[in-house]
């Protein structure tokens, strides 16, 4: 099981490699796009730090990986484009093929489709964004030639277990630490970064910003009751303005049970993020992706050796509500 | 114009006029709420008996989903009458090509992407015409992506009635394009917020977990001065309404409307 590592410049691949990174993602926005698309991204980072920002750098990023061995896939991974974008995006397509990346990370079937049409020869990975929730789905796209597909966060272990028992001859990636977004990020229609961060209301994920909450509960017949603040069901509903989804969301206590299902890589999300802070997430995780892979060890002592050292990388004592797959705690 | 009624319970059916000449039914958010098999029987002896189309409306699904929607795509097929079903998952798309090939498939809303969330209206004014038109537009608008879903049969997709408005004149004739009204989805989660409210001690639990069906109890409506207009919660799914109906229905473009009594959850 590999680390699928951010990149944001040729000059973090060294050091991430050493710390146990087995393959990168990263993207590319510059100035042609952001010009023209300045509250869109191309690649579900809003403008900014987490992109590469010429090809040049990206070509000696990937000259730099290859040869240490490693991979470097290129995020396409918008949920879709339109028409009008595709002159824009075969630039950086083609750009992306000449700097030498090994995939294209997607996500909309227009795009797909697209390749397709037009014989591009790259292989593809399928973004989290497609939302494959089942093995049959796994299948469509196993069909369209994928190689590589991001399950959603939102699958138990025993969900991912089930999948990935139904299939073969496709790699799996699922996540393991930072982001761990409230909704479905494939079905997720709320657009972020709407505006700079000094306007917060608007840059802010929407999900995530304090509500007025009011309650009702519905009666087959007659008036719905109002909730009073104070009701439980009504606090509840105010947990996302309470918890940040980056507040160091962690599922590593699931690699034991990854590594024995077969999954071929788990992806820490941090395009953006300071080297130190990608450097000790991929050196947290490797670490204990080799304890896992050891013969013969005992799950329940993973499980307390990955929470130790949680504690200890991170200053935080394990939450249930920043815990990927909270059905371990 | 077509006009349908999607219903999500067999106790909707008191919603039924005589303008609806075809009949949603099912679940879009949740595999959970995916009808039993009996009551898709009796809604699909209704709307025979009446001489109404049937869409079943089908969830993204794991593969404990499939395993329940089977039962259910074999109690409509054996009415031996022609049946529509909404995918909002790739996977359903491919059991229905591969087992159910006499139903006549059509991409769901979940799977059609357009940016809905209110907080767009606040500036899509000042945003220059490239934004504008990504913001109203969609993946339809790409002829590789209509021949995509042609190719497999898809030769309908539903549309939410977003507040920012909808172009679809440049896509493809052949797709034929359904609206929903008034209840625009927004977003759906599987750490569904409505799963054990009742208990205190789940208070901070998100993730995967049981449910008694509380979506069915409570609706939340959540306000914040970012957004034009409340957030509406129920269980797994976020939703706004729009009863203003987009002024690009002139065009032509769409050629059904889907009426929701409630929220379909």
């Amino acid at each position: 099981m590999k680390v699928l590592s951010p990149l944001d410049s040729a000059a973090e691949v060294e050091l991430l490699a050493d710390a146990g990174a087995g393959e990168f993602y990263c993207g590319l926005l510059d100035e042609r796009w952001h010009d023209r698309y300045p509250v869109m991204s191309i690649n579900r980072r809003p403008a900014g730090k987490g992109h590469f920002r010429t090809f040049s750098d990206l070509r000696e990023a990937v000259d730099r990986a290859h040869g240490l061995g490693l991979p470097v896939f290129f995020t396409l991974n918008e949920h879709y484009y339109t028409a009008g974008q595709y002159e824009l995006l075969w630039f950086y397509i083609d750009g992306a093929l000449e700097a030498g990346i090994d995939a294209f990370i997607v996500t909309d079937f227009g795009l797909i489709a697209s390749l397709q049409e037009r014989n591009y020869r790259m292989p593809l990975h399928c973004s989290t964004g497609t939302t494959v929730f089942n093995s049959r789905s796994v299948h469509f796209f196993m069909e369209l030639g994928v190689v590589n597909i991001t399950l959603p966060r939102h699958l138990s272990v025993a969900e991912l277990g089930c999948l990935s028992s139904h299939v073969s001859g496709v790699g799996l990636t699922v996540f393991i630490l930072n982001s761990r977004c409230v909704n479905v990020d494939g079905f997720c229609t709320f657009q972020h970064g709407l505006a700079g961060r000094e306007i917060p209301p608007m840059y802010r994920n929407a999900c995530m910003l304090p509500f007025q909450v009011s309650g009702f509960r519905m009666h087959e017949r007659g008036q719905p009751a109002v909730l009073t603040q104070e009701a439980c069901q009504v606090r509840r509903q105010k947990l996302w303005e309470r918890v940040h989804v980056d507040d160091y969301p962690c599922g590593a206590c699931a690699l034991y049970d990854l590594h024995r299902m077969g999954i071929g890589s788990v992806k820490i999300v941090g395009r953006g993020n300071p080297l130190e802070r990608k450097h000790s997430d991929v050196r947290f995780i490797s670490s204990l992706i080799e304890r896992a892979a050891e013969a013969g060890g005992d799950r329940d002592e993973f499980l307390r050796h990955a929470r130790g050292l949680y504690a200890q990388t991170y200053e935080r004592t394990c939450r249930p509500f920043m815990c990927y797959y909270p059905e371990l705690l | 114009m077509e006009q349908a009624l999607y219903i999500t319970r067999i106790e909707q059916l008191e919603y039924m006029r005589d303008n609806f000449t075809r009949m949603y039914f099912g679940a879009e958010f949740c595999e959970r709420l995916i009808p039993n098999p009996d009551d898709v029987s009796r809604i699909a002896v209704f709307a025979c008996e009446r001489g109404l189309g049937l869409t079943l409306m089908t969830p993204y699904v794991t593969d404990a989903g499939l395993e329940r929607l089977v039962p259910v795509l074999d109690a409509v097929h054996a009415q031996s009458m022609p049946v529509e079903v909404v995918f909002n998952d790739w996977g359903v798309l491919h059991l229905l090509r591969h087992d159910y090939p006499g139903f006549v498939p059509v991409m769901g809303r979940l799977l059609n992407k357009t940016k809905r969330g209110p907080r767009i209206m606040n500036i899509i004014d000042q945003l220059p015409g490239t934004c504008r038109d990504y913001f109203e537009s969609c993946v339809l608008s790409v002829g590789a992506a209509c021949d995509f879903l042609k190719h497999r049969s898809v030769r309908r997709v539903e549309f939410d009635n977003q507040l920012q408005g909808i172009r679809l004149v440049t896509t493809d004739p052949e797709i034929a394009k359904s609206l929903y009204v008034p209840y625009v989805f927004v977003s759906t989660t599987r750490y569904c917020l409505s799963a054990g409210c009742d208990d205190p001690d789940r208070m901070d639990y998100v993730g995967v977990q049981d449910c008694s069906r509380e979506c069915r109890d409570y609706v939340f409506q959540l306000d914040n001065p970012v957004m034009r207009v409340p957030l509406l919660r129920r269980g797994n799914a976020v939703f706004y309404v729009n009863d203003r109906m987009p002024e690009t229905i002139a065009d032509g473009c769409f050629d059904r409307i889907v009426v929701q009594p409630e929220m379909p959850v």
